[in-house]
């Protein structure tokens, strides 16, 4: 439990660096440098991976709960969808295939098929988690 | 005592909303099919007009929930970092692949939006639909836009994907499973990556890394092109 939260406080911690980065004047969102500050420190080692590892997943197993009330705010927006509608389903559509089209052609064109690499540390790394 | 004053109350709001939160849960363990967000929303919803209590007296406590997202965005540095272990070989090329991804989905959102005639905020709303939402509300934010409009989006960027993604892929001839992980978790982030999770390890563990790293770079790209719009 200890070690649970002491994995939510730097998790906050970096949170509040990154949101002290942005008042500052860094014009990217506050919750994406303090991203990149945890993977920096992480990479680094100036974290351990097993301090934040379960609070972290903890955090992303349960985001769905985290944006609720702002999903709930649609109810509000009933005219504005409503005129909009063609407008946002043609937009998906057309970015989901452009998406999908660019990165998995890219991928067919920079990532041949290869022979399993042996002693890559996939196996043991995903045992843990699921 | 006014059903308001009961909705207004954090406690009673963020109990409700766990509580429909976990309900949704057990509902999707039995119906794969139904999305834990729109199932979770439906007795919030429910019992605000039932109550005929505004959004905004909800939103007290919401707002607790809310404030989360920034220590979750935070927290999705973890599984880079992991995954960008396993996966150092083909990191750089991954970089390419999901920067040029992140650029085509924004321009080609926003762009098809504005053809159709939204108007600026809907437009904006629409960019950053193919990250993960809690990156996407930031983005969504930052550029003008609706956050809700950009969730609702999100969600369905991300059911699209998990439905047809692979379809889509197999039919222009994309079998390599990291090509496919990137393709997935670039396009449709949490919800794709969720759906590969039985398919295969690398594909997920590919997907999974893309889709924070997808949400880094449109951050990235959104910031320049927010200096652009001032």
């Amino acid at each position: 439990m200890l070690d649970f939260l002491r994995g939510i406080a730097i998790v906050l911690g970096f949170d509040g660096l990154g949101w002290g980065l942005h008042r500052v004047g860094v014009p990217i969102p506050g919750g994406v440098l303090g991203l990149l500050a945890f993977y920096l420190a992480l990479s680094v080692g100036l974290i351990k991976l097993e301090w934040v590892e379960r609070a972290s997943s903890f955090l992303l197993r349960h985001m769905v709960l985290l944006f609720v009330p702002l999903t709930v705010g649609l109810m509000n927006m009933g005219q504005l969808l409503q005129r909009q509608a063609l407008a946002i389903l043609a937009s998906l559509v057309v970015s989901v295939v452009a998406v999908f089209l660019t990165t998995g052609l890219m991928g067919r064109w920079l990532l041949p098929p290869q022979p399993v690499l042996p002693g890559l540390p996939l196996d043991e790394e995903k045992a843990g988690k699921a | 005592m006014s059903a308001a004053q009961w909705i207004g109350n954090p406690v009673f709001s963020v109990a409700f909303t766990i509580a429909s939160y976990a309900a949704a849960l057990k509902l999707h363990q039995r119906s794969r099919w139904v999305p834990p967000i729109v199932a979770a929303c439906i007795p919030i919803v429910a019992l605000l007009l039932l109550a005929r209590v505004p959004y905004a007296v909800y939103n007290r406590g919401g707002n607790l929930l809310t404030w989360w997202l920034g220590p979750a965005t935070v927290a999705l540095g973890m599984p880079m970092y992991r995954h960008g272990i396993a996966l150092r070989a083909s990191l750089p090329r991954l970089v390419l692949i999901v920067m040029s991804g992140s650029v085509v989905g924004m321009t080609t959102a926003g762009l098809t939006a504005w053809a159709f005639g939204a108007p600026r905020a809907v437009v904006m709303s629409a960019v950053p639909k193919s990250v993960t939402t809690p990156i996407a509300i930031e983005v969504s934010r930052e550029l003008g836009g609706i956050p809700p409009i950009t969730i609702a989006m999100v969600i369905m960027a991300g059911v699209l994907g998990a439905s047809f993604g692979t379809a889509l892929l197999r039919l222009v001839g994309v079998r390599e499973d990291r090509a496919i992980g990137a393709a997935m978790g670039t396009a449709s982030h949490g919800i794709g990556t969720a759906s590969l999770v039985r398919r295969s390890e690398l594909q997920a563990t590919v997907s999974s890394w893309a889709m924070a790293a997808a949400g880094v770079f449109t951050s990235l790209v959104a910031a320049i092109l927010a200096l652009f719009l001032r």
